[in-house]
């Protein structure tokens, strides 16, 4: 049933490509770009990072100078500076009210910064016109603590769904869905209703959802959050897999054990600032 | 398009109870609105029934001879304000009373003479011009005295003025009652499927999108109420008609055959009108940002 292979297979090739090893299932660019996992950037500022590696990198997401104050006063943001290179898998950690969702909400553009610029893929979502939102939220495939599938459809019309209502012929729709379905591993599950599942099944199937546009960057905000830890390692390895085939993968998230062992690249927030950014990296500071 | 049309279809059944709530909501505004269209339009009928059979009515005096009473006729013909001018001669007189007093026929029988005079009917072809054509009369030497219509006209007249100006305030009160009753129940709709607009918004739908089943279903409402209303304004027409026709006995509302059509194209035109506003509205909260 479940698809994706043990953790210890899916993470250590990916390890051992950040040191340069051109192998596995094949992604869209040379691997050997991407920052050496030991790196400390905390020192350094995104854009010298992005800069540094010689062979260019395309970036996904740029942050930079991002403040976001809301209506009340409250300063969810604070000059905050991220570079996240194609191919990318990140975890962005802090406790409650460090400004994860905010910054999960500007980046699908749900709220506008303050001050600031943020890009994907070189866009500036803050001078978006109204009409053009929708289609930058189609390079963005989402996934939340809470699934938000809609009941009465079946596992199938729910990842279809979002094609569906994008104006997507039917024709490409059930191709999409099926490939997308293969691989969240809910092949056999699919003309369930979303009230059958359980809770990992949902997840995979709000992540197919997610999946089904063929998104630039992958936002996982808290995914984990309703599952045990069991069915969360089942997920986590899902999102490893498709961080394997190319697509950026952002995962806000507080589960520290999953983001030690895994070891990939964490931004840590606390009151709006970004206070670390390391690559291969435990959920605390390790000094 | 056609995935807009059919989401709005089962989006209009499957929230049934509220889908009913709006329709109801529809068809109590509509036929309140139409009941008033055609009070309107049945007073605007009534008064100009009253106004083309005003008469100024001159009766003659016994002695006045009758080349003087033909002179008078033809000047009357003349003048401008007057429409029309009938003669009534006494023994037309007596008839016409025997006419429609039946039961008073011995009364007439018994007197000697015939005590009805002779009279000119005249219509006026405007009547605020009552008082010069009276004046004149009144100066006529074969004129015995002239009949005083004009107050009963002015009463009606003011009636049906402020009959009107109400008519239209309230009409226009209840249209926005109504639109607001509609917005409300069709935002509970839409608040009933905020998560399915939420995840809409997510996986990247377009604005138009997003609203158009709603849009789509808000018409429904409003194609529905509309033609719920207009049935039951066809099955109460019959009744209505003769109800009133009976009770007023002479007025001429020919509501089945002149305001039918109209009344049923200004209801439809409402109840889709209000629906899409309606659905427009409540959408547009989801949408911005």
């Amino acid at each position: 049933m479940i698809m994706v292979s043990p953790v210890t297979d899916e993470t250590k090739p990916s390890q051992s490509r950040h040191d340069g090893e051109p192998d596995g299932p094949a992604p869209r660019r040379p691997i050997a770009d991407r920052p050496t996992p030991t790196r400390h950037a905390a020192d350094r500022s995104a854009a010298d990072r992005a800069l540094d590696d010689s062979v260019p990198t395309r970036i996904v997401l740029a942050m930079q100078g991002v403040t976001k104050a809301y209506p009340n006063g409250r300063m969810a943001l604070r000059d905050v500076d991220l570079m996240v290179p194609e191919g990318d898998f990140v975890f962005l950690v802090g406790p409650s009210g460090a400004g994860k969702s905010t910054l999960i909400k500007l980046l699908i553009r749900d709220e506008l910064p303050t001050k600031g610029l943020v890009l994907l893929d070189g866009r500036d979502l803050g001078r978006l016109k109204r009409r053009d939102v929708p289609k930058v939220r189609r390079r963005i495939g989402v996934v939340f603590q809470d699934f938000k599938l809609l009941p009465n459809k079946t596992v199938r019309d729910n990842v279809g769904f979002a094609l569906e209502v994008t104006g997507t012929p039917r024709r490409v729709i059930v191709p999409a869905v099926d490939r997308v379905l293969r691989v969240v591993g809910l092949t056999g599950q699919a003309d369930q209703l979303p009230g059958q599942l359980s809770g990992g099944e949902q997840q995979r199937t709000a992540i197919a959802r997610a999946l089904v546009h063929n998104p630039r960057l992958f936002i996982a905000d808290e995914p984990t959050g309703n599952l045990d830890p069991v069915i969360s390692w089942e997920i986590i390895q899902l999102l490893l897999r498709i961080n394997e085939l190319g697509v950026t993968v952002l995962m806000a998230t507080h589960n520290a054990e999953v983001v030690t062992a895994v070891r990939k690249r964490v931004v840590a927030l606390e009151n709006g600032r970004i206070v670390r950014d390391e690559h291969g990296a435990a959920y605390h500071r390790e000094d | 398009m056609a995935f807009s049309l059919r989401r709005a279809w089962l989006g209009f059944w499957k929230n049934g109870l509220m889908s009913l709530a709006a329709t109801a909501t529809m068809v109590l505004v509509l036929v309140l609105m139409s009941g008033l269209i055609i009070l309107v339009i049945g007073l605007h009928a009534t008064l100009d029934y009253v106004q083309s059979e005003v008469q100024v009515v001159a009766y003659m005096r016994d002695a006045a001879s009758q080349q003087d009473i033909l002179a008078l006729e033809t000047s009357l013909q003349k003048m401008p304000q007057v429409s029309q001018v009938q003669f009534v001669s006494k023994a037309q007189a007596r008839q016409d009373f025997l006419a429609r007093h039946p039961g008073e026929a011995d009364i007439i029988n018994t007197l000697p003479d015939n005590p009805l005079p002779a009279s000119l009917q005249i219509n006026l072809s405007d009547p605020s011009n009552y008082v010069d054509v009276a004046r004149y009369l009144n100066a006529q030497p074969a004129v015995d005295h002239v009949m005083n219509i004009q107050q009963t006209v002015d009463q009606l007249n003011s009636v049906i003025s402020v009959l009107q100006a109400g008519g239209t305030a309230i009409l226009i009160v209840v249209g926005l009652i109504v639109l607001f009753i509609v917005v409300n129940t069709i935002r509970l709709a839409v608040v009933a499927r905020a998560d399915e607009i939420e995840i809409m918004r997510l996986v990247g739908a377009s604005d138009a999108f997003i609203r158009w089943p709603f849009i789509f279903e808000g018409a429904m409402v409003g194609l529905f109420g509309a033609a719920i209303t207009i049935a039951l304004l066809f099955l109460s027409q019959g009744p209505v008609t003769g109800f009133l026709a009976d009770y007023f006995k002479v007025l001429p509302i020919e509501a089945s055959t002149t305001v039918g059509p109209s009344i049923a194209m200004v209801v439809l035109g409402t109840g889709v009108g209000i629906g899409v506003l309606g659905s427009f509205l409540s959408v547009r909260s989801y949408l911005i940002r």
